[in-house]
């Protein structure tokens, strides 16, 4: 059967077409309640339909076509060198277009595949979502794998992948398995998701919870947070409290509320806690700030300690000229050559050479060469090198005072 | 090669060449091996004439390889290509991070 044409330039009211329907360039058809075509619709040009339109496939070549209504696409779209604008609701087999895919209303397809842009008003359902360029949506999109090479900003999302290439934002929901993206990522409302990698930055809304987190410049949760990993190349903030398995930051990481990690925590600058920091090991290379921090395992810091209440670990190692405020605690404590420190608790403690302690208390006491002390309590030995100096005479006891956490 | 900076919608920083190379890579590694020049020129926002040279400099970088399909060829990312991605997406990042504080130290850190 040949197919119905609608000429270049021309427009014709139609209804429905029994087989194929050809609408050539700038050709319009003024839709008689519904245009139904049983076999492939395809438009040469630019095409405008100013209804609802159902069609087996359509096929789209070298320009826009607009369908003012709902389009119904039982099989594929494709367009090749072309772009598509629904003002209704879009559902199809599969939807693949060159250049823009615009529908206002709710999107339903297997996949859409989309080279430069996609927008949708409405909510999208499909199983594979992949544009090359930008993807908007404004309601929830329900996917399985999404990937955008440009940027995406999406509302409510429950996918199980998302994958972007510069900038991405969600408001919220879930991504089951992994959200990787090479710019920036942003969630304003919480987000449950298996794994977070972003090459740049990267913020998450109060409330958001997930797996391992890899983010290489900086890293921000609006508030409470659990994670797996927090890997982070800069900065990590986040302005509540953090849960998590463990942690690395190159440089600086901020908690407003407490931190509670399971495994070791690791940073290169400094970790400013402001409330308590319960962990197992604690390695950092500059500062340690917190109201009391609490470490099963071993403690190392290379700069500054400031608690109020005390930094406790089974092991507690402060580096060469380092310095701390408030009380120090642990199984085996070493305080580096030359650093300062205020008050020491320990079953055995050790001041390297030069260093300087307000009290030390502990079953075993090692005082380094040069080292200057206000007091020394201890109840097993006491080592003394040389010039080494105690304010008040070293007071040995039968049981030592408790400490102070 | 002709490669005018523009302006970057997002962040309204103006658009370096590498921006454009690494805009060019994200969106070849969206297709998985299967990169066509007009897709990839549609994703970038580029023409496909400016889009050539910039691809020609990618395969001669070593960051994208191409092979024929169909008679016609399509592009896929090398490792090399993600290296200079994460790096690129980093160092942006680390741009961002100290820039504030550079200009309100007036270059001081």
């Amino acid at each position: 059967m040949e197919a119905r044409r609608v000429r270049k330039g021309a427009s014709e009211r139609l209804g429905a077409v029994d087989g194929d329907l050809v609408v050539e360039h700038n050709g319009r058809v003024d839709v008689d309640g519904r245009l139904v075509v049983s076999g492939e619709l395809r438009c040469e040009g630019t095409a405008e339909f100013s209804g609802a339109v159902e069609c087996r496939s359509l096929r789209l070549e070298d320009g826009p076509t607009t369908v003012r209504g709902d389009l119904l696409v039982r099989d594929r779209v494709e367009g090749h060198d072309s772009s598509l604008e629904v003002t209704g609701a879009l559902s199809a087999g599969t939807v693949d277009v060159d250049r823009r895919l615009r529908i206002s209303g709710a999107a339903k397809a297997e996949g859409f595949e989309v080279g430069g842009s996609l927008e949708g008003g409405s909510t999208m359902t499909a199983d594979r979502v992949a544009v090359g360029g930008r993807l908007v949506l404004a309601g929830k999109l329900v996917a399985r794998n999404v990937e955008a090479g440009g940027a995406a900003d999406l509302a409510e999302v429950e996918l199980d992948k998302l994958e972007v290439g510069g900038l991405a934002s969600v408001r919220g929901g879930a991504v089951r398995s992994s959200i990787e993206v090479g710019g920036r990522f942003r969630s304003t409302a919480p987000l449950v998701f298996g794994s977070l990698e972003v090459g740049g930055l990267a913020s998450v809304a109060a409330g958001s919870k997930g797996g391992d987190v890899e983010v290489g410049g900086k890293f921000s949760a609006d508030g409470d947070i659990i994670f797996g990993k927090l890997e982070v190349g800069g900065l990590g903030s986040i302005a509540g409290n953090g849960t998590g398995q463990r942690v690395e930051v190159g440089g600086k990481l901020d908690v407003q509320g407490s931190l509670k990690i399971d495994g070791p925590t690791e940073v290169g600058g400094s970790i400013v806690v402001g409330g308590s920091f319960d962990g197992a090991d604690l390695e950092v290379g500059g500062r340690l700030e917190a109201r009391r921090a609490v470490l099963t395992g071993k403690a190392e810091v290379g700069g500054r300690v400031a608690t109020r209440e005390g930094l406790k670990a089974g092991e507690l190692r402060l580096g060469r000229k380092a310095e701390a405020t408030g009380p120090l605690v642990g199984r085996d404590v070493r305080i580096g050559v030359k650093a300062k420190v205020e008050d020491v608790f320990g079953q055995r403690v050790e001041l390297d050479d030069l260093a300087e302690a307000r009290r030390v208390v502990g079953e075993h006491v090692r005082l380094g060469d040069g080292t200057t002390v206000d007091s020394v309590v201890y109840s097993g030995t006491l080592e003394l090198g040389r010039n080494a100096r105690s304010r008040t005479a070293p007071q040995k006891v039968e049981t030592l005072p408790a400490f102070p956490i | 090669m002709n490669g005018t900076p523009s302006r970057n919608g997002a962040t309204g920083r103006r658009r370096e060449l590498t921006d454009l190379y690494a805009t060019v890579l994200e969106v070849v590694k969206r297709y998985h091996g299967a990169a066509r020049v007009t897709r990839v020129s549609y994703g970038a926002g580029m023409p496909v004439d400016r889009l050539r040279a910039f691809l020609e400099r990618l395969l001669a970088l070593g960051l994208l390889r191409t092979e024929e399909v169909d008679g016609r060829p399509v592009y896929d990312i090398t490792p090399r290509g993600q290296e200079f991605l994460d790096t690129y997406w980093k160092m942006r990042a680390y741009v961002e991070i100290l820039g504030p504080t550079e200009r309100a130290g007036r270059g001081r850190p």
